[in-house]
């Protein structure tokens, strides 16, 4: 008995005492938020600098926006997400006072979309060249090619890579908390500082963001059957 | 290779003129009264940030350091910071753009948290510090990184054998003069104290650095035997943790911009 009024008073001292829940339920908007416009960020950004590559692989052209995008790649790939966000938060925008939400999916978006590119890349290299002779045959230049018969079957191929990144850019946006953003992580955080009790608020945090991963793999596995369903093969 | 090297430095040209455009706002708060409605900076999980919470209409920026929040000061991204009255200082002398507030906010009183039910262990480290106070080796160690006549020379421990197993220590090395990073070692007044305490107990010292707002929930698990961290006393923290007598006195403080 002693264990459950104990318990409950833990209940009440982390999520309604206080209002602590609050804590968590803003972080969680704001995860949402950072989360969703990095994602449209990265996949715009991401197809752009995929299409780039893949043109280059494929016809040799755009020698130098290849050059770009492989620096970008390289320089985005190889360093850590937290210190890219610290970087943009304190070093570019140095001296003037910006949206921290802003600066969240600045970096995130520029982060995923170097994932996003090799991951489109890796779909558009997989289609057969067959398929751009296709196109070319019925007198599509390269760029219809590409959006009317390469790209929609590409996408239906990275579709469980393409949810993989977004899953993990979820993830990783728990650690916003560094430019003192209050995500979901850092809301439990502030409950954690407040209460001094680790258990309940971690294990809270760590079952939203649970929820979320299962919800959008749901959803992904969803589109997935559309998508086989067109499929005649 | 050129085009490598011509391009970084376009892209740090461009990284420059951002930062050099738009220039730090002036500062707005000149008691602790102006706070009413800024932004505060501070660090989560201190007394500050505490203290911020109280204050009316304010944004509280909760860094997960004291240094970055004073960073945010110095960029104008926040219009003050509330932070220990100590570390405060060591952070306005090394920004010469920044200043303390005369007005601070109540004193509160350093102590050395240890885990709820282990009486033992905090009664022998009470009598510890007590005798550390009357024999003066206390304020011999605070001298050196407090004051005029500060010269950051670490208390060196007795080279005894120590026969009664070592004392884990949860500290955040983000702290000056209590504890900070130096040259790849933790150092300050609650490292040197800790030092003379395990002297006297016989025990060796073990230092463990953590985000600020894992210690007093290291010292309740288990993980650490000890938090000695610049931990104020206060009422939420003693429903966790159990605390020594106190061995400073501190205030916080507002730090902002040099008008």
């Amino acid at each position: 008995m002693n264990f459950f009024t104990q318990f409950g008073d833990k209940l009440y001292s982390t999520f309604i005492e206080d209002d602590r829940w609050m804590y968590l339920a803003d972080g969680l908007k704001t995860t949402l938020i950072v989360t969703f416009f990095a994602v449209i960020v990265g996949v715009i950004l991401g197809f752009l600098l995929a299409v780039i590559r893949a043109t280059h692989d494929k016809t040799g052209r755009l020698k130098f926006l290849n050059f770009l995008a492989k620096i970008y790649l390289t320089v985005i790939r190889g360093t850590p997400v937290v210190v890219q966000l610290l970087i943009i938060y304190f070093v570019i925008f140095a001296s003037i006072n910006v949206d921290k939400i802003f600066v969240a999916v600045l970096a995130f978006g520029l982060n995923s979309a170097a994932y996003v590119a090799e991951i489109v890349r890796s779909g558009i290299m997989s289609i057969d060249n067959g398929q751009f002779e296709a196109g070319a045959s019925l007198g599509l230049n390269y760029t219809r090619t590409m959006i009317h018969i390469i790209l929609p079957q590409a996408i239906r191929n990275i579709l469980p890579a393409l949810a993989n990144e977004f899953i993990v850019l979820l993830k990783e946006t728990s650690v916003a908390g560094y430019i003192a953003l209050t995500d979901l992580t850092k809301g439990g955080d502030i409950i954690r500082s407040a209460t001094y009790e680790a258990f309940l608020p971690l294990l809270a945090v760590a079952l939203i963001y649970l929820i979320m991963v299962m919800l959008l793999s749901w959803l992904v596995s969803r589109l997935e059957r559309r998508l086989s369903k067109s499929d005649r093969g | 290779m050129k085009k490598t090297l011509s391009l970084t430095a376009a892209l740090s040209l461009l990284a420059v003129t951002l930062t050099a455009c738009g220039s730090v706002p002036a500062n707005t708060v000149h008691s602790a009264d102006d706070l009413v409605g800024k932004t505060i900076g501070c660090q989560l999980g201190t007394t500050g940030y505490i203290f911020a919470g109280d204050v009316e209409d304010a944004t509280v920026e909760p860094y997960n350091k004291g240094a970055d929040a004073v960073q945010a000061l110095k960029q104008g991204k926040v219009d003050a910071v509330i932070i220990d009255s100590e570390p405060a200082k060591v952070f306005v002398e090394k920004n010469d753009t920044l200043q303390i507030l005369p007005d601070p906010f109540v004193e509160e009183e350093y102590a050395i948290a240890y885990k709820k039910g282990n009486d033992e262990l905090g009664e022998k480290i009470d009598n510890a510090l007590t005798q550390l106070k009357e024999d003066g080796t206390l304020a011999e160690i605070t001298s050196h990184w407090i004051g005029d006549e500060a010269d950051y020379v670490s208390y060196v421990p007795e080279d005894t054998t120590n026969t009664n197993g070592t004392l884990v220590m949860a500290t955040n090395a983000e702290f000056p003069p209590y504890e900070s990073m130096e040259g790849g070692e933790i150092v300050g007044i609650d490292v040197d104290m800790m030092k003379a305490v395990c002297d006297v107990l016989d025990m060796e010292l073990v230092v463990e650095n953590m985000e600020f707002d894992s210690i007093i929930a290291a010292v309740d698990s288990g993980k650490a035997d000890v938090g000695v961290a610049g931990l104020s006393v206060t009422p939420d923290r003693e429903k966790n943790v159990s605390f020594t007598q106190g061995y400073a006195v501190s205030t916080q403080v507002i730090i902002v911009r040099k008008d």
